[in-house]
């Protein structure tokens, strides 16, 4: 007994000097945290849920639990600011249902700990969402009210019904949960007028939140560059952006130089992956010319989880792939969107901001990424999630580096 | 012009040029397991009209209008995973027959997997509501156990009303649905009496279907030995083998003799690792000494989906860390499950069978496998889901070996356009 004592004691010393003021110490990997301009190897700290350290070497005897994360990038927690979840209705085909997905079980395995529903509710059906899904999920669930009252209904009797867009009502929402509505969300319209986009500004302007766009059908009649050049405001978000209906290459070969424009006027360009929104035919060429996603998101729903979109790290590689840098990437997924959703305490590293964190991978090898036209660019890259830390949690790990070996745990050696 | 059209010929050779061939898909070159059929050997595999049309050991491309290389891969049965919980979208909170479940698409394919079983979460009186909230809408094959609670995986007290575990009324629910329903379940009983498993056995004889049971307490009024030496009938499944709570090892760490009798009964052993049924300490000293599972399932719903058991491919990958060979491995998660719930159309690659394939890859590296108590186990393999192909059409395809290079997709439609503008302009 003295013997096994006296072990016991030896484990526990390291434990028993240091004041273990943190709970957790990542340790070894190398951080990327573009808010703080931060890109090298450091230590992160996690007391409680709350991101208590980051400096160069942070000592393991003060902290409960040390995971060795050499050889990984630690970054802020990703936020996907367009995806569809909200599901368990009953409605059929329609992302107020059976078309969204609960987002844990996509989240939390790709690095994501903040996403944000565009659009799938409206003002009238959004307490039943916060019931059903927001309220219950791990993921922290953010959302844009669509500028139809009813929402994503798939029916195009209730997405097309301009007399359910009502800025008033839409906005009066959006004040009672400032918490969670984050901007208005105008999406499918199928119309020759302005009316859906226009009323998604109106109520943007009147609560003072940002406008997602997915302009549905592309005409003569509305053209795109007005949408971004004169219909929108600074800062309000076009998602979908290198859908293969935008305008991008000129007889030339050459970017339109009305998207520089744009960006200039502060329009930002949403990625909004999705399941018929992502074209190699459109990206490679203008990312290649340096039209640069400012936030990198989803779109995620049933049809787009199993086909070329499949989680957050997937899309990420496929900017990674056409040779933006990692640190870029990054920011796209995590201070940019903070930003443009104007949630500025999330997406960074920063002592006392909430410890939402992703621990990621870069695998080397040969990999496929897979466009809406299922048409294949090979690349040599691809980010994998190894760890997901959300709100001071192990959410996600991935081989294990937060367990204890098994004969350690169980006593047997 | 001449050579513009050799070009586009060139490139469309593959997609194209066999439009009338007749397969629909070809997957060339991949090593086939099927172990129904015994065949463990470099083959193609032809796929027409969702079925599977042939399995030889070479099958000309020209033949089909569509052919992936697959070398370097296995090609097995799509994987059959028979414990689930997916009855979600009630609202029901802390339910299996709700919140706690998850929709099965968007973790089947993904994984290789192509049918579920729904293991009790619906209950002989919600089963309807069921089949028509979820079942009727995935486009994943679900099958289910009905639990031998009436109203199913409901949580709390509801689980444990003795009253509500009518051995009639579940079989009868049983037949009307019998493409669907599969066999019973009782789970999570608390009381030390044998009535839920003895009622669930009923219900399994007047619907001649097997009973699976999670045993739910162990209590010494009713011993786990009696469960499967006595009370379940040779066909039936015992899951959560590997289960902290389970009397597997004798005090000198030897598998206990009754497991060894039960086996050899007819009584089946199932992993169904979920959340908490999962344990090294168990597994590993147990398939060590030949204590191996009959079938592979991963007991999915919301807290296990993210924790150690993760996804089918994963839980797999546990087994074969364990020096069991992939062949076997894939029995295990094809043919047995498929014999276990006596739907033998399932679970392998015979001509005329449904088109349910995995691609699968075995990575090398350093990988940490986890159990339920955070053991962490360090294994050297691990099982990926490249492809998924369910009645015969890609369902997932996780590098677009499936897909066109995306050069020539996009050259081929400009070709396309170019043609139709010089067709319209030799119109006018």
């Amino acid at each position: 007994m003295k013997l096994s004592t006296l072990l016991l004691g030896l484990l526990l010393l390291p434990g028993l000097l240091g004041a273990q003021t943190y709970d957790l110490l990542l340790k070894g990997g190398h951080v990327v945290d573009p808010r703080n301009g931060i890109n090298g190897p450091m230590d992160v700290a996690v007391t409680g849920n709350k991101i208590a350290r980051v400096a160069d070497s942070i000592n393991p005897s003060d902290a409960k639990k040390t995971v060795d994360v050499s050889g990984l990038y630690v970054t802020p927690g990703l936020i996907d600011i367009h995806v569809h979840v909200y599901t368990g209705t009953g409605n059929k085909n329609s992302y107020t249902g059976d078309r969204s997905v609960y987002p844990d079980g996509f989240t939390l395995r790709s690095g994501v700990t903040t996403v944000v529903d565009a659009g799938s509710s409206g003002w009238m059906n959004f307490p039943d969402f916060k019931d059903r899904v927001i309220d219950i999920s791990k993921t922290r669930v953010l959302a844009l009210l669509n500028i139809v009252g009813k929402g994503m209904a798939g029916r195009s009797d209730i997405e097309q019904d301009t007399s359910d867009m009502d800025p008033k009502a839409t906005a009066k929402r959006a004040k009672e949960f400032p918490d969670t509505v984050v901007g208005i969300k105008s999406a499918h319209f199928a119309g020759p007028e302005w009316t859906s986009v226009d009323s998604a500004v109106q109520a943007g302007k009147l609560a003072d939140l940002p406008v997602m766009i997915d302009f549905g059908t592309f005409q003569e009649a509305r053209p795109f560059q007005e949408l971004v050049l004169d219909h929108l405001r600074p800062g309000d978000i076009y998602t979908h952006g290198y859908k293969r209906q935008v305008p991008y290459i000129g007889e030339d070969g050459m970017l339109l130089p009305y998207l520089a424009q744009a960006r200039k006027r502060g329009i930002k360009f949403d990625v909004g992956h999705g399941g018929g929104s992502f074209s190699w035919k459109n990206a490679v060429p203008a990312i290649r010319q340096g039209f640069w996603p400012d936030s990198i998101s989803t779109d995620l729903h049933i049809g787009s989880m199993n086909a070329g979109m499949k989680d957050m790290t997937n899309v990420m590689s496929k900017i990674l792939s056409q040779g933006v840098p990692l640190y870029d990437v990054i920011k796209m997924s995590t201070s940019n969107p903070a930003a443009q959703i104007k949630r500025t305490e999330f997406g960074h590293l920063s002592e006392g901001a909430g410890a939402d964190i992703a621990v990621l991978r870069l695998d080397h090898g040969h990999f496929g990424l897979v466009d809406a036209q299922r048409a294949r660019f090979e690349s040599t890259k691809l980010l994998v999630c190894e760890m997901t830390i959300r709100d001071g949690q192990v959410a996600w790990d991935l081989n294990g580096r937060t367990a204890t070996d098994y004969r350690k745990a169980y006593g047997l050696m | 012009m001449k050579t513009i059209h050799l070009l586009v010929a060139l490139l469309l050779t593959s997609a194209v040029l066999s439009a009338d061939a007749p397969y629909e898909l070809l997957l060339k070159g991949g090593h086939v397991l099927d172990p129904k059929n015994n065949l463990n050997a470099v083959m193609d595999v032809a796929i027409s009209d969702g079925k599977i049309a042939r399995v030889a050991p070479r099958i000309d491309p020209i033949e089909a209008r569509q052919t992936v290389d697959v070398s370097g891969f296995y090609v097995t049965p799509g994987l059959v995973d028979i414990h689930t919980h997916v009855y979600a979208g009630t609202g029901m909170r802390g339910a299996y027959s709700g919140d706690n479940s998850v929709y099965p698409d968007g973790h089947s394919f993904r994984a290789g997997v192509t049918t579920v079983v729904d293991v009790g979460s619906s209950g002989w009186r919600n089963f309807e509501d069921f089949k028509d909230r979820v079942i009727d809408r995935q486009r994943t094959r679900i099958l289910v156990m009905l639990n031998i609670v009436g109203k199913g995986m409901g949580g709390g007290p509801i689980e444990q009303n003795t009253d509500d575990m009518d051995a009639t009324a579940t079989a009868e629910m049983a037949k009307k649905y019998p493409d669907t329903i599969v066999g019973v379940k009782t789970a999570h009983f608390r009381a030390p009496n044998w009535i839920a498993v003895d009622r669930a056995v009923e219900a399994g004889k007047l619907a001649d279907i097997p009973v699976m049971v999670d045993f739910g307490s162990f209590t010494d009024e009713r011993p786990f030995e009696e469960l499967v030496t006595k009370r379940l009938r040779p066909g039936d499944m015992y899951t959560h083998m590997y289960l902290g709570s389970v009397p597997l090892l004798d005090a000198n760490g030897k598998v206990r003799p009754y497991l060894h009798e039960a086996r050899k009964r007819g009584v089946k052993f199932d992993v169904g690792h979920g959340g908490g049924s999962f344990q090294w300490k168990q597994a590993i000293p147990a398939i060590q000494q030949g204590w191996i599972p009959d079938s592979i399932s991963t007991d999915l719903h919301i807290s296990s989906m993210i924790r150690g058991m993760k996804d089918m491919t994963n839980v797999m990958s546990k087994i074969l860390n364990q020096g069991i060979s992939i062949y076997d491995v894939v029995e295990m998660s094809t043919w047995n499950p498929a014999q276990q719930i006596k739907r033998t159309e399932f679970g392998h690659l015979s001509v005329g069978a449904v088109a349910d394939v995995a691609v699968l890859g075995i990575e090398r590296g350093e990988f940490g496998f986890l159990d339920v108590r955070n053991g962490r186990f360090e294994g050297d393999k691990k099982i990926t889901a490249e492809m998924t192909i369910h009645n015969g059409r890609v369902a997932w395809d996780m590098n677009a070996r499936a897909g066109q290079d995306w050069q020539n997709l996009y050259r081929i439609e400009r070709y396309q356009r170019a043609r139709a503008r010089r067709r319209s302009a030799r119109t006018r």
